[in-house]
């Protein structure tokens, strides 16, 4: 389990994450959200141990961060972050064989084929990183960071996302969402930072919201829907109109359309 | 997919022994050559005969030039060649900019400043012995770390160094220096004016087989430290941050490479003086040729600096028979143009 207690970090005596806990199960998709300046990327820095905060503990499968050495964390948990940039002319391949850094040898390709077949970069393996394009590059670097911990092992492990889909049309955003959700199944808890709503009502099974540094709430999709909440964290007027999905419901962020209005031409 | 991964592997093996191969060719063409030819079977037959072999079609005063004067300043320049190679590529890596090059850390004009200093505060009165051969290289190798230690004291943050910070203390560091260097220029007397401006262009006719082993030691080993670490400064090529991610000990990693490429480059310029534009061009002509995996990278960079070196030198030998020209105006002549050359063509496989 991925255990966060009292997290608090302070930039100029000026709190980002307050008082901040949270647990994240194996075989589970936890979703943070909340508007911008949420400290939401702060979170996720000192979840991925980049950042280390002034009080409180994180563990990983109960041994504390500040325990492990870089080479164990990174068999615990891969990071996906928002941007990642490629200087050298590495081909796409070259790339995905980063992930293999702390993998035993005789795995290698294995993992390598799996992993390629399963984000369907294969079409473009041999091509230059610097010369993919956006959504390309991000399936890229999801295939490095899913060759870190792809390998089944006794204990659990975790994967970071900082806003995955970012660059991604709408194929491509929940295409990559299955694959997160598909790897919940190997005994990986999954952090992700989302900015889309109904992306994470319909993938996550918990969502963490964020505002001002402090978590509003966390809980289930069903507890987190609902449209005070929503509406009070991110300023905005947000209406949920039921929806044949996991949260039962769509969010609508157009504050102009009445709700009975677009039922009725439903 | 077993397969793909084991065939990239023998290309690769291939490839290196290809610039092995031509490094022997060319270090034999540089035996031969220069102001006093000597015929390829006689060179052979000296280097036959030093090894043991007997055999006797040579003169004295052939093997007494092939020996002395010859193979060790072509040793020398194998592996200074070769460091500011695979130094050049180390630090272009952990930087994550192809623009980086040794000097840029401070290790050449700090290595330039002391060597200033002993050149005309200290050489003058000592004119033999110990401190005369010995003292440049040792003085220079101190100023180098000297300047590389306050380069990463400067840009070190909370155990942590930024890097845009560490490429502008270099710089600040690279100004200061040229300034003091101008200030003792202007105490010097003629002679040490000129023997500085030989040092500071490279000089590889000072070479010894005293200074081998030094050099063996001193850059051989941190060479052969840098090239372990490949896997690190592919992981390094993403971002410091990712290689975190991915398990490297980032902060203990750039601190190593950092000690290994100052000890590289103090050692050769305090030995033969400045050489431009290797270990800026080196790694990139590697990267071109064959990719920027630097499993290939680093000792590609090590086998192309010191042929390009040794090429360098034979020219420089060649040229103005019987002078010699500093090496470091040959690797800048020849360098420049080309560099510029590999950015306009770069640029037009790119888009």
């Amino acid at each position: 389990m991925l255990t966060a207690q009292n997290l608090h970090y302070c930039v100029a005596q000026r709190p980002i994450v307050d008082e901040v806990s949270l647990q994240v199960k194996p075989g589970e998709m936890l979703a943070i959200l909340g508007p911008n300046g949420a400290g939401k990327s702060t979170l996720f820095k000192i979840l991925s141990g980049e950042v280390n905060c002034k009080r409180g503990l994180i563990s990983y499968n109960d041994s504390g961060l500040k325990d492990l050495k870089p080479a164990d964390l990174a068999k615990i948990r891969a990071v996906l972050p928002q941007h990642t940039q490629v200087n050298f002319p590495f081909t796409a391949e070259e790339v995905i064989q980063l992930g293999l850094h702390q993998v035993k040898s005789s795995k290698h390709a294995q993992i390598l084929s799996e992993v390629i077949a399963i984000t369907q970069v294969g079409k473009f393996r041999d091509k230059l990183y610097q010369q993919l394009s956006g959504g390309e590059k991000q399936r890229v670097q999801l295939a490095r960071v899913l060759c870190q911990i792809w390998e089944n092992k006794p204990f659990p492990r975790y994967l970071l996302l900082d806003e995955p889909t970012s660059s991604l049309d709408i194929a491509q955003q929940h295409a990559v969402l299955k694959i997160l959700k598909k790897l919940t199944e190997r005994n990986i808890g999954v952090v992700i930072i989302l900015h889309e709503l109904n992306l994470a009502a319909q993938y996550a099974d918990r969502i963490a919201l964020l505002k001002d540094g402090t978590l509003q709430k966390w809980g289930n999709v069903k507890e987190i829907m609902d449209e005070e909440l929503l509406e009070r964290v991110f300023d905005h007027p947000v209406q949920l109109i039921p929806y044949p999905c996991a949260a039962g419901c769509f969010v609508a962020s157009g504050g102009f359309i009445s709700a009975n209005h677009t039922i009725n031409q439903a | 997919m077993i397969l793909s991964l084991q065939t990239k592997s023998r290309t690769q093996a291939a490839r290196l022994s290809l610039m092995g191969l031509s490094l022997l060719l060319v270090c034999t063409a540089s035996l031969c050559l220069g102001a006093y030819a000597i015929p390829l079977e006689n060179t052979l037959s000296i280097l036959f005969n030093t090894l043991g072999l007997e055999s006797s079609n040579f003169e004295l005063s052939q093997a007494n030039v092939l020996l002395q004067i010859r193979l060790p300043r072509i040793l020398l320049n194998l592996l200074i060649g070769g460091g500011l190679g695979i130094a050049g590529a180390a630090l272009q890596g952990m930087f994550r900019n192809p623009l980086v090059e040794p000097g840029l850390i401070g290790v050449s004009s700090g290595a330039a400043l002391f060597a200033i200093i002993f050149i005309v505060f200290i050489a003058g009165g000592t004119s033999a012995g110990f401190l005369a051969s010995l003292g440049l290289p040792i003085f220079a190798f101190i100023g180098g770390l000297v300047h590389v230690a306050a380069v990463f004291k400067l840009s070190n943050n909370q155990g942590t160094s930024d890097t845009a910070t560490l490429i502008l203390a270099g710089i600040a560091i690279n100004a200061f220096a040229g300034a003091l260097i101008g200030l003792v220029l202007f105490f010097a007397d003629d002679s040490a004016l000129r023997s500085f401006t030989f040092w500071s262009l490279g000089d590889m006719s000072g070479a010894t087989w005293q200074k081998i082993p030094f050099a063996l030691l001193l850059i051989g080993i941190p060479s052969a430290l840098i090239m372990q670490k490949f896997k690190e400064l592919n992981a390094l090529a993403l971002g410091e941050q990712e290689a975190f991610h991915m398990g490297v000990p980032v902060n203990q990693v750039k601190i190593q490479l950092l000690i290994s490429s100052a000890l590289i480059v103090g050692v050769g310029v305090s030995m033969v003086g400045i050489i431009g534009f290797v270990g800026l061009v080196v790694p990139h002509l590697v990267r071109l040729l064959f990719s920027a995996d630097h499993r290939i990278v680093l000792p590609g960079s090590f086998l192309l600096g010191a042929i390009l070196l040794n090429v360098a030198d034979l020219i420089a030998r060649l040229i103005v028979i019987p002078a010699e020209m500093p090496i470091g105006v040959i690797t800048a002549l020849c360098g420049a143009p080309f560099f510029i050359w590999l950015i306009f063509n770069l640029k037009k496989t790119k888009s």
